[in-house]
């Protein structure tokens, strides 16, 4: 009998082995189980008896095979079950597939978390079919193999010995796009900050947000997934494989449609933010893979919960360490980060008294600390709109917007092909100087801005990353002038 | 640290003419320089970004001549002055509201450094025992040494109740000139400079060449005259910070043109970001 196991988003095959021998009635699960495991044990006699079967009352011995392995949650509920009907000769077929569900104890099935990536190891290990409950069905069809659901242990039974056979389950369609909250066209002038989202979207850079409450920060930040591009194959299975362990999966559309939008509360944990505990389970930041995090009011997060996410925007994935060994979850995420620019959020605005002290406000900015500001590529301030600008017509509308950066990251995606790199905000030093050539004039005044000391090395590597996407943005082979321009004025300072 | 009584040949002369003369006073560093030219800028803790250029500017004219800088090292506009007058190797001079150990054992961060920076070219002074940690009282009796140390003060920014006008009065009183920077009607942070010069009490300070000129000064000559429409965009900036959209809207410019313009004041450090990506002159 085969499950799988799980730890983070590696898995392992399970082989459940069955005794059923003569002695004191007895019933034993060895090979490290976790107490979600051994309590399988109370769930099984109860389901295999009101499915309509006889609980031997022998001595039953199950083994999870590796031994050494530390298993966890409620998947090997199925493998045991079909094992002891096995055993005592209640069942009188093979079994070959993979299975995975947990057993409630009138005899039906459930599903469980991680179906994903567990189906996806079985059939790269050569199982031919998976068995699982039907919610699980329409994600495990996607993994490769014919996947069966079924309602209950019995029907289970009835498949395996040939009565009433079920038909594998079709892979559910990708969800339509989802319809967009928010609009560019809904957000009046701004011009800068929409140009800055826009790189963002089409190089991957992470944005800063800073203006007065109410200005439309939020509104800004929620218009990005109506400008990010669509999530190939590859990116839409690795997404949802993470959604599949946290247990977020909808069972209709197991394929995640739209890049994740994640947008934790500012009072996040480390534990919700980059994920862990014991078993591990992913954050907000792996949740967020492929798409964007959004970090409302960021100066309000604790800071040792910030600097966590220093790891994942370096390293792109995240690797939590615990005594039952280590788990490493995706994490390439765009951060969009907004915040006030004074603890009173007035400062700057030119129709309200701002009455923070210096002190106050250095303080209040200091909470996003210099290493993770050094991550941020961008940043934009976003002003109050004047009344006579808010009725303005003739907006740019996402749909235009999203045009120009599908085009750009066919450009960055050709570019890249064969460094491994993805978006321009991760090019190398090295790559930097392959790819953002420009014309002697401009790399004549950032000569003279680093000379200067009023760029650092880094600060001139980042300039022309950026530029880099604006060049693309703009259709551009070489990285112009105005693009380097446009990067200087977006560039975050301390 | 040295104590020096009235009767001391080191004693700032300008001290002498105050009602009640520190006795002694405590000057921590270089006590030589006492004795040079001095002028006093004061002003408010809740500085805006116009404040913090303009006590800047004038600072870093004043040490560009070699006049002596003389603040309070409070938050705000004092640290700015500091700041500037140490910036191009300029001499600056804290009169602390608190004894000098007090000072130094309880300042934290960035007026730490200040601190530090202030002691190792120019001089800490204190009319107060070192040990004494600040009181509020102390504060105002500070104001008025201020105003004694310099040969003219000048109010930057100050509400209606700042203690910079303190140290304006006293000047006043003294007869040493007082010279204050206009503001924005309706400003708080100018109304208490604003009424200065309303009153005639103060003169309006209009540029930090007027100042050279008034201390009998010749300026080194300015560098580069910038192209007009670099011009057109430091002069917008020139009341407060903005941001790239509405200073494009303003002159009349394109986002990109714009941009190329401000990336090249940028790259030469006349135009910084404030903090919130909104754009000020340096």
């Amino acid at each position: 009998m085969s499950a799988c196991a799980l730890w983070g988003l590696e898995t392992a095959l399970v082989t459940v082995e069955v005794d059923v021998a003569n002695g004191l009635p007895a019933f034993v699960v060895v090979g490290l189980p976790d107490a979600a495991v051994q309590e399988a044990r109370e769930r099984v006699r109860a389901a295999v008896r009101n499915s309509g079967y006889e609980f031997p009352l022998r001595r039953i011995t199950v083994n999870l095979a590796p031994a050494e392995r530390r298993k966890e949650g409620t998947g090997f509920d199925l493998a045991i079950a079909l094992g002891i009907l096995r055993a005592s000769g209640q069942l009188s077929a093979d079994v070959a597939g993979l299975c995975l569900g947990e057993l409630a104890l009138d005899g039906a099935l459930r599903p469980v978390r991680g179906a994903m990536p567990r189906v996806r190891h079985a059939a790269v290990r050569g199982i031919g079919e998976a068995l699982v409950a039907t919610e699980n069905a329409g994600e495990a069809a996607a993994c490769g193999i014919p996947a069966l659901g079924f309602r209950a242990l019995r029907d289970v039974v009835d498949h395996l010995e040939g009565r009433a056979r079920v038909a594998p389950s079709q892979v559910p369609p990708r969800a339509a796009a989802p319809a967009h909250l928010v609009d560019l066209a809904h957000i009046a002038g701004q011009e800068t900050p929409k140009r800055a989202l826009e790189i963002a979207a089409a190089g991957g850079h992470n944005l800063l947000l800073v203006g007065p409450p109410g200005t439309g920060k939020t509104m800004l930040a929620q218009a990005l997934p109506s400008i990010l591009p669509p999530l190939d194959d590859d990116e839409a299975i690795a997404a949802s494989t993470v959604h599949s362990v946290a247990g977020l999966t909808d069972p209709l559309h197991p394929i995640l449609a739209a890049r994740p939008f994640r947008a934790p509360h500012h009072t996040a944990s480390h534990l919700s933010l980059v994920g862990g505990g014991s078993p591990p389970r992913p954050g907000e930041a792996s949740l967020a893979h492929c798409g964007a995090l959004f970090l409302d009011e960021v100066a309000e997060f604790s800071t040792s919960v910030l600097d966590t996410l220093r790891e994942p925007l370096e390293e792109r994935s995240i690797t939590i360490s615990r005594a039952g060994g280590a788990a490493t979850y995706p994490a390439r995420f765009v951060l969009v980060a907004a915040m006030n620019p004074c603890p009173c959020g007035n400062w700057g605005d030119g129709d309200r008294e701002c009455r923070c002290l210096p002190e106050q406000i250095e303080r209040y900015r200091g909470r996003l600390s210099g290493p993770l500001l050094d991550r941020i590529d961008l940043r934009a301030h976003v002003p109050r709109v004047p009344y006579e600008r808010l009725r303005d017509e003739g907006r740019e509308a996402s749909a235009r917007v999203r045009e120009r950066v599908l085009v750009a990251c066919e450009r960055m995606r050709a570019r890249l092909a064969g460094t491994g790199r993805r978006t321009n905000a991760d090019l190398t030093v090295a790559e930097v100087k392959r790819f953002c050539r420009v014309d002697a004039v401009t790399e004549g005044l950032l000569a003279e801005a680093v000379c200067a000391r009023r760029l650092s090395a880094r600060g001139y590597h980042r300039v022309l990353r950026v530029a880099r996407t604006a060049a693309d943005l703009g259709g551009s082979d070489g990285v112009r002038e105005e693009d380097v321009a446009l990067a200087l004025l977006l560039r975050a300072e301390p | 640290m040295i104590a020096l009584g009235p009767a001391d040949p080191r004693y700032p002369r300008g001290l002498l003419d105050l009602r009640d003369p520190p006795d002694p006073l405590w000057v921590e560093g270089e006590v030589g320089i006492l004795a040079s030219r001095a002028i006093s800028i004061v002003g408010t803790r809740r500085m805006t970004p116009y404040g913090a250029r303009v006590a800047r500017e004038l600072a870093a004219a004043c040490a560009g001549v070699g006049v002596v800088v003389v603040s309070g090292l409070a938050q705000g506009i004092d640290s700015a002055a500091h700041e500037a007058a140490l910036d191009p190797g300029g001499i600056t001079v804290a009169v602390l509201g608190a004894g000098i150990a007090a000072y130094l054992d309880e300042a934290r961060g960035r007026r730490r450094r200040l601190a530090h920076a202030i002691h190792a070219s120019g001089a800490l002074v204190s009319e107060f025992p070192p040990p004494s940690p600040a009181r509020s009282w102390m504060f105002a009796k500070r104001d008025t040494t201020i105003a004694a140390l310099g040969e003219l003060a000048i109010v930057v920014e100050a509400p209606r109740d700042s203690g910079a006008l303190i140290t304006a009065a006293e000047a006043l009183r003294l007869g040493r000139p007082v010279y204050a920077v206009p503001g924005p009607i309706g400003a708080l942070a100018s109304a208490g400079t604003n009424a200065l010069i309303a009153s005639g009490e103060a003169r309006a300070l209009t540029d930090a060449s007027m100042l050279i000129t008034t201390l009998e000064l010749s300026t080194p000559m300015r560098g580069e005259e910038e192209p007009e429409d670099a011009a057109r965009v430091l002069d917008a900036l020139a009341g407060s910070p903005s941001d790239p959209d509405a200073l494009a809207r303003r002159l009349g410019l394109s986002q990109t043109a714009l941009a190329r313009i401000v990336a090249r004041l940028m790259i030469r450090g006349r135009i910084g970001t404030a903090g919130d990506g909104r754009l000020a002159r340096r």
